[in-house]
């Protein structure tokens, strides 16, 4: 096996526009998908259009529902049971895909078009080695025996930069990271040189470090073989920086296309606009409110006729209901489906820019160092787990550090934001606090009384006053129960109050959540994402606690939603003085969350200090690399400063002094001989930092964050 | 993967300790001397001393005397046992080949009508009593077509059993048509689930045909829960075995079992029901390690 990966592409792309002159690659016209499933018709893809040139980049963006996955799908005709194309053309490189039969389209898959799905973790077949599953579509395609297959494959895994190819290639995917299987899912999808990888959600299920190196991969790839590629994500911010072009899509249509600076800069529609004030990086720290988008996406089962965005747009006038706006605009090459556009300020700019650089400018008095008495201290908190080994004995062989000497605290009505990596123990620190868990060491002080120290009802009544939230409200609140009785049942538990008062509270508590009163009645599956995670926030506040542990309450859930669950917490949050611990790998939710933040690496707190101070100027070379990793919607660029690579090491045997330093790029020969303590950073106030070589503040009038460049 | 096959070999021990203990003690209630035959004159008293001489009697093949046939139970075992592992073995096996393309098939056209039809079949066959299903088996290939002997092998041992397929088809498929339908209903939706698995699609992206998606991705990941299954259907097919071995007068285990408990032969009873009971441990076990094997997830884990 003598060929090689070509070294540089045909298809060159300069600024903004497509450089496929002529013929596009892949050309989608008037697409209409449909899945039936439990006798409901969903028209997921409802009349798309979309070309994508010659080594060119389109993302496709919009909001779980709006039919971007089910048009990627589409163009494969991999759609699940159940759906089918009713009309429309695909055409790669002139061939018809849809009219193509079956056996005809499997040499397009895999050997012209490459695709990469969201989840690595399934989307690997677990029994089979990693090579074998690279080498399957190298002979599918190629026909070549095994062994060069293999060794194909192999030369494939280099390519995608996975450590080790030739033993990654024997190993199977449980054996494998999150960012290594997403590697090698890359690597199944450009074993044969595809002309086009479409990629959905490539990195949603991941850290934002490894989110960031897997899509500078795929962009350096792209360029590497000159191939196209179709980003599909939710996320405005993964595709700002790496794509040529942007189709917005809502409802199951397009409902804005340009250039990504464009569209980014300008937007004209307003659901694109809406979708960016969203954003919770782009909002103004501590003041005001995120933007939200009020309400749902709309139910595909029965679209309405005229604009489907009618219900939740702000610009909607009541022609809009009648009438069905088509995707046309007064400028070549930028596109919007609407008929009453977001108007442009004289140069061109969008106008609610300039209100957030402002904003920007002056952090509001409220994130001040707090001054209110804790509500909750935690000192020296530790846990470790053990690890064991042995057949009939388990030996203890080692013990995992999940948490390390953590001290912190909150202030009443404060926000507390915990931010870190998965598996660096932020979420051991909620269930430590929860009493889920016992630590090994350390106190937890919560309104003065140590936790640890009371037992029975004394205990009791004071675990009533920390309530808690989690990532997957659905796992959390019983399906099968009304959402009355999931709201009733800590009441029956603390026995509190009569049964006509509990009905009052709920009644009282569902309003206070924005549901409907007759969701008392409902059972928690038939509600949606954002309802239950509302749902839960009832269940929180039923016994009127001082302090909600919100475990990554809005990770699962679309920009317009979670901007509306953050709304209503800070909403609540004022209402009745409460405070919150705020944990997620999101540093811009945090950032906008919290008063005061800490960030967390391998079971150790590493930086704490005032929210707004620390996503302008951190000090330790992590929260930088956190920061870094944000990928910024508004510069359309990723910082210069390279991001810190790699993925954590483990956390059962710990690197020495500094655990950071194997990723770190200021190690020194100390920061593996000693473990840098937590001390107050040198000319900076309130700010906390473990690191021998913390960086230096960040002069006023520069930044590290997105600011708002508008060209 | 070892310290998890120690970890099971160690709970299948425990399992049969407890199994000898129960016939044990169901032995010190069987009146006569059933117990002291084993034992011999000179054994020990108190109840674990007599238990222990007892398994090492056990152990060395002396499991009692057979009040009816006036012959050591381990010569009536030797002469059924391999008759019987001839039959539920190749009524298993049979039952593979036919359940896994049936159980497919089902998967692929999952809710249209093959997929009905096979159904219907296959729980026609599980709900049908195995006596009933050998009673219409005899009648219409033995006595009408005269296709197939409507008794089952007489000739000794287990060689004399698999050569006499004349004999041997119409047990088989009886014991077998049970097996399949339990077999086939695990399979599909074993295999539905995995059907559904996105490294399934991922496969289908790669520009693999159906075929291909179908043997090595969706059989390989179908088979695994299978395997564990077919260990605990042991006991199920065994039972299957007795009613079966009845019918079609075939001396087995199964048989001999069911004679010995008509006639209160007690001896033979437990000491069959001990062997019996060795051997549903030992299926569970082989199934676990079978897919130990199978699984890298589980044949990695630990070491
Ligand atoms: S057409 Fe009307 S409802 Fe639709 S997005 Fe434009 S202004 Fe809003
Ligand atoms: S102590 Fe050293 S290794 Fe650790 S963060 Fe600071 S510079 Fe990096």
């Amino acid at each position: 096996m003598t060929s090689s990966l070509p070294a540089t592409g045909s298809g060159g792309v300069q600024g903004g526009r497509p450089a496929g002159a002529g013929e596009p690659l892949l050309q989608v016209t008037d697409l209409h998908t449909e899945i039936r499933r439990a006798g409901k018709l969903v028209r997921a893809v409802d009349g798309v259009s979309l070309t994508v040139g010659q080594g060119e980049s389109l993302g496709l963006v919009g909001e779980s529902g709006c039919g971007k996955t089910m048009t990627a799908l589409s163009v494969l005709r991999l759609l699940p049971p159940g759906g089918v194309i009713t009309s429309g053309r695909v055409t790669m490189a002139g061939l018809d895909l849809t009219a193509m039969a079956e056996t005809d389209l499997e040499r397009v898959r895999g050997g012209q078009i490459g695709m990469v799905f969201q989840d690595p973790a399934s989307s690997l077949n677990p029994t089979m080695t990693i090579g074998d599953q690279v080498a399957e579509a190298v002979l599918l395609h190629r026909g070549n025996d095994r062994r060069a297959a293999l060794e194909r494959a192999v030369q494939t895994l280099r390519l995608v930069k996975m450590p080790e190819p030739e033993r990654v290639a024997a190993q199977f995917p449980h054996h494998l990271s999150g960012g290594m299987r997403q590697r090698a899912m890359i690597a199944i999808a450009l074993a044969c040189e595809p002309r086009l990888l479409i990629a959905d959600e490539p990195t949603t299920a991941l850290d934002v470090t490894v989110q960031r190196e897997i899509l500078e991969l795929i962009d350096e790839l792209r360029h590497r073989l000159g191939m196209a590629v179709i980003l599909v994500t939710h996320d405005l911010g993964v595709i700002a920086g790496r794509t040529d072009r942007i189709a917005v899509m809502y409802g199951g249509r397009i409902v804005e296309t340009a250039a990504t600076a464009t569209v980014l800069g300008r937007p004209r529609h307003p659901y694109t606009e809406a979708l960016m004030r969203a954003l919770p990086e782009l909002a103004a720290t501590g003041s005001g409110r995120l933007a939200s988008i009020p309400g749902l996406p709309p139910d595909l089962t029965e679209p309405a006729g005229g604009c489907r965005f009618a219900a939740r747009c702000e610009h909607a006038r009541e022609y809009c209901a009648s009438r069905v706006p088509e995707l046309d605009g007064d400028h070549p090459g930028h596109s919007y489906a609407c008929f009453f556009p977001v108007a442009q300020a004289a140069d061109g700019s969008a106008p609610w820019l300039n209100q957030l650089s402002t904003a920007n400018g002056h952090p509001p008095a409220a994130a001040a160092v707090p001054q209110q008495p804790p509500v909750l201290q935690v000192q020296g908190l530790t846990k470790h787990f053990a690890v064991t080994r042995g057949a009939l004995l388990a030996r203890r062989v080692g013990s995992v550090s999940a948490v390390d000497d953590v001290s912190f605290e909150i202030a009443a009505g404060q926000t507390f934001g915990l931010v870190g990596e998965s598996g660096c123990g932020k979420s051991t620190v909620a269930r430590l606090i929860a009493g889920v868990a016992q630590p090994d060491a350390g106190s937890i002080l919560f309104r003065g009384a140590d936790l640890n120290q009371l037992t029975g009802r004394d205990l009791r009544g004071q675990r009533a006053g920390i309530q808690l939230m989690f990532q997957d409200a659905y796992g959390s609140l019983d399906p099968r129960m009304r959402a009355a009785s999931i709201l009733r049942e800590p009441l029956l538990i603390h026995n509190s109050g009569r049964k006509r008062a509990h009905r009052r509270t709920v009644a009282r508590l569902l309003d206070e959540v924005g549901l409907p009163p007759d969701t008392a009645d409902r059972f928690a599956r038939q509600l949606s994402g954002g309802q239950r995670q509302r749902l839960a926030l009832a269940r929180a506040l039923i016994l009127q606690p001082r302090l909600i542990i919100a475990d990554e309450p809005v990770s699962a859930l679309d920009v317009s939603v979670q901007a509306q669950i953050l709304n209503l917490m800070r909403k609540l949050q004022r209402q009745y003085g409460l405070s919150y611990l705020f944990i997620s790998h999101d540093l811009s939710v945090v950032r906008y969350m919290a008063d005061v933040i800490g960030v967390m690496y391998l079971g150790k707190l590493v930086e704490l200090g005032p929210a707004h101070e620390i996503a302008a100027s951190p000090s330790h070379p992590y929260t930088r690399g956190l920061i870094d990793a944000i990928p910024a919607v508004l510069t359309g660029k990723d910082g210069a400063r390279p991001a810190i690579s790699g993925e954590p090491p483990s956390p059962t045997n710990p690197p020495s002094g500094c655990r950071f330093r194997t990723r770190c790029p200021r190690a020194e020969q100390i920061c593996a001989e000693q473990e840098p303590p937590l001390v107050p950073a040198a000319g900076r106030t309130g700010r906390l930092t473990a690191c021998h070589f913390p960086l230096p503040p960040v002069p006023p009038g520069g930044t590290v964050q997105v600011t708002a460049n508008t060209e | 993967m070892t310290a998890y096959l120690a970890r099971r070999v160690l709970q299948a021990l425990v399992v049969l300790v407890v199994v000898t203990l129960i016939v044990y003690a169901l032995l010190t209630r069987v009146p006569g001397s059933a117990l002291g035959a084993v034992l011999g004159p000179h054994a020990a008293s108190g109840f674990l001393p007599r238990y222990f001489s007892w398994l090492n009697q056990v152990l060395h093949g002396n499991l009692g005397f057979s009040l009816l046939h006036n012959e050591p139970v381990s010569t009536l075992l030797a002469a059924s046992l391999p008759r019987t592992v001839a039959l539920t073995g190749t009524a298993v096996l049979l039952a593979l080949i036919v359940a896994i393309p049936v159980g497919m098939l089902q998967a692929v056209n999952k809710n249209k009508l093959v997929d009905h039809v096979l159904r219907a079949l296959t729980l026609l066959c599980y709900g049908t009593p195995s006596f009933v299903l050998g009673s219409v088996l005899i009648l219409v290939f033995a006595v009408k077509l005269k296709w197939f002997g409507g008794e089952g092998p007489q000739a000794p041992g287990f060689v004399g059993v698999i050569t006499d397929w004349r004999d041997l088809t119409l047990p088989v498929l009886t014991l077998a048509l049970l097996t399949i339908a339990l077999f086939s209903r695990y399979l599909r939706s074993s295999a539905i689930d995995s059907l559904a698995q996105d490294y399934v699609r991922t496969a289908r992206a790669k520009g693999a045909g159906e075929r291909r998606v179908l043997r090595r991705h969706v059989l390989r990941n179908s088979l695994l829960p299978v395997v564990t299954l077919i260990g605990l259907t042991v006991p199920q097919i065994l039972a299957g075995a007795v009613v079966v071995e009845s019918i079609f007068n075939f001396q087995g285990m199964g048989y001999q079992l069911w004679y010995a408990a008509e006639n209160h032969d007690f001896p033979v009873v437990l000491g069959f029901t001990l062997v019996i009971g060795v051997g549903v441990v030992a299926g569970s076990l082989l199934a676990d390690v079978g897919y130990a094997l199978l699984d890298p997830r589980v044949r990695y884990a630990g070491r």
